[in-house]
């Protein structure tokens, strides 16, 4: 899972298979309202992954993330606990609990991811519509620079951005409120632009050769409001669908970086950075790692799920008109 | 050829543009005098070595003018200094380049190795039980992070069953190759799964697609042998998104070793761009990001100029145009 699959799911993979069952008629002909179970099961994750990152200060069973579990009246030692009824996940390398860490870690996975979508289908989307609508050099210029973005590798961009701004909050002031988890989520918003620019242009292309536009052209609407009202609206089942599979995609580079060691500031938590810190004594405290690693799979895996069930719902949708 | 040219073309503008931004965006903020050079010998430099490194590699002339040094050195194998390494970077990468290399290599074979048959059995038997069964995977596969089944892995591999050692060691496979498989066998898997997940979707749904065409149907009715129909008739002609996707792919692949070497300590290109990038090492960034644009884009091209090999229609469309 990483940026660059943004390329390729869902719009290539989904069309393609969309005119395979089409075609064959085998999967699916009737369209189909009601998420999947899988995407209720990803929903399901993800709502109560939520409550609990939202509510975590409020929630009197989630131990603060810097509060030492104790055991009989005393400190936890060193992953003293596994998992059990006292501390869910276990305690970590400092008698912390897992459980705890995991869901404060939501935090800053969900944020980051959230905000990094929000920037990129603000800022990519806007390119792709205008590059797709206004064509020529607008559009060869668009291109141009979404390829220089796509070339280069997309973990490479994000340690040389995040590092950057870093090492600029130093020593401008004006940089103040752009802590860690700013850069961070800057840096993932500004790599996925280029992705949805290409994707949302691609889209933009065809849908202006359509009637409707042409309708609204011969009416004398502007090209505002022909983005605004005709073609943007016909792009939202494409932007969900890829925000969706982008949030996970973003979730885990954020693991990654935060695995990297860029990550949030000490002692706030993350599952990449608890991956990176427990990992060397898996065999003291399996439960450290492992449960870190499967918050970011299941929330990962719920994202996909949904995003995969807004693509063949939409796909029908589209198919019948 | 006209189009090999401007494919060429559009090659150089891309590099030119990556290596370009990113040597401003790596100088964004050194305004003051003397500053890169501060930076990149990092600690507390005498100002005697300042202005030698400012008057080595002209940091106090303007972008154009450096990256014009920077870009005729370059071209003449002089990747500058790093200062901080005291070694110069050529250097600093040939020490490290094979390792990436390697593991890049043993992904890409690896990935398709699995992948091919397993998508054009699936295509082949769809929705029987292999078929649900391993698009199932793939599509968790896909959903999984790099550091959670590198951690997954390690698990498995050396903390339960001890086969293979935690740090990697740096062993060619001309030096010593049982040596060299076990130090490089997991962090190759880290990136083979993924890779043959998501090339395994693509091949599967273009394959069922092809698989529905007339020629096919003729050629199974002139009595022709499955295994023949399926190798030489319909996978050549299902290739197309394959390739482009292996070509996106690239840079997953290289972000993928970013997270694999950092995971199992193997000295490659990723750990040096991660250090380099922590320290503002200027000159090793630029190098780094420089070669893996080439690398990337090169690839690219080479896959577009493949697409006319392998299908003459594009041929006959690309030379019409």
């Amino acid at each position: 899972m990483s940026i660059e699959t943004f390329n390729v799911t869902p719009t290539d993979t989904v069309e393609a298979r969309a005119v395979v069952e089409r075609a064959t008629g085998s999967a699916t002909p009737r369209p189909r309202r009601r998420p999947s179970a899988g995407a209720m099961l990803g929903m399901a994750w993800l709502l109560v992954l939520f409550f609990l990152a939202v509510f975590a200060d409020q929630l009197s069973f989630i131990y603060g993330y810097e509060q030492t579990v104790q055991v009989n009246g005393e400190a936890a030692n060193r992953y003293a606990l596994g998992p059990g009824w006292t501390a869910w996940f276990g305690t970590d390398g400092l008698g912390k609990d897992v459980f705890a860490k995991c869901i404060y870690g939501a935090r800053t996975s969900l944020f980051v991811g959230v905000v990094a979508t929000l920037i990129g289908l603000l800022v990519g989307g806007l390119i792709g519509i205008v590059a797709g609508y206004r064509r020529g050099a607008t559009d060869r210029v668009a291109g141009i620079v979404t390829d220089a973005l796509l070339s280069i590798p997309a973990i490479v961009l994000a340690i040389v951005i995040v590092t950057k701004l870093s090492t600029l909050r130093e020593d401008q002031r004006w940089l103040d409120w752009l802590d860690r988890r700013w850069q961070i989520t800057l840096t993932l918003g500004i790599l996925a632009i280029a992705p949805l620019a290409r994707i949302v242009r691609a889209q933009t292309l065809s849908l202006r050769e359509r009637e409707f536009v042409l309708a609204a052209r011969s009416l004398g609407a502007r090209t505002g409001r022909i983005l605004w009202r005709e073609i943007l609206p016909n792009l939202v089942p494409t932007m969900l669908t890829v925000a969706f599979t982008g949030l996970g995609i973003l979730i885990a580079a954020e693991g990654a970086l935060a695995f990297l060691g860029l990550s949030v500031e000490t002692p706030t938590p993350t599952w990449g950075k608890l991956i990176d810190l427990n990992r060397d004594r898996i065999d003291d405290g399996w439960w450290a790692t492992v449960f870190p690693c499967l918050m970011l799979f299941m929330t990962v895996l719920s994202f996909n799920l949904i995003g995969d069930w807004f693509a063949r719902r939409f796909d029908i949708r589209e198919a019948t008109i | 050829m006209r189009y090999a040219l401007q494919r060429i073309l559009q090659f150089l503008i891309v590099f030119f543009l990556v290596t370009f931004g990113v040597m401003v965006l790596l100088r964004v903020g050194l305004d003051k005098p003397g500053d890169p050079a501060r930076t990149m010998l990092g600690g507390a430099p005498s100002q005697q070595q300042i202005d030698d490194t400012t008057a080595r590699y002209h940091l106090d002339s303007n972008y154009f003018v450096q990256y014009w040094y920077w870009l005729t050195a370059m071209l003449q194998g002089d990747f500058g200094f790093s200062v901080q390494n005291s070694l110069p970077v050529r250097t600093l990468i040939e020490n490290r380049i094979m390792t990436t290399v390697l593991l890049g290599v043993y992904a890409v074979t690896f990935g398709l190795l699995i992948a091919v048959p397993v998508a054009v059995y699936q295509a082949y038997r769809r929705d029987r039980a292999f078929d649900k069964v391993s698009s199932g995977m793939s599509f968790l596969v896909v959903s999984v992070p790099e550091i959670v089944i590198a951690v997954f892995l390690s698990f498995l591999f050396v903390v339960t069953l001890g086969w293979f050692p935690r740090i990697g060691e740096k062993v060619y496979p001309w030096d010593d190759p049982v040596e060299h498989f076990r130090n490089f066998f997991l962090p190759s898997l880290v990136l083979v799964l993924p890779l043959a997940a998501v090339t395994a979707r693509i091949l599967r749904a273009d394959m069922s697609l092809t698989l529905q065409s007339d020629f096919v149907s003729l050629a199974r009715a002139k009595g022709m042998s499955p295994r023949r129909i399926l190798w030489r008739h319909a996978l050549p002609n299902s290739l197309f998104s394959l390739l482009t996707v292996i070509g996106f792919q690239l840079g997953a692949i290289i972000g993928g070793a970013v997270v694999a070497e950092a995971y199992f300590d193997l000295d490659g290109m990723g750990s040096l761009l991660v250090v380099a990038a922590f320290g503002s090492d200027l000159f090793t960034v630029q190098a780094i990001v420089a070669l893996l644009v080439i690398t990337v884009v090169f690839a690219n091209l080479i896959i577009d100029l493949l697409y006319s090999v392998i299908d003459p229609r594009i041929r006959v469309a690309r030379s019409l145009a």
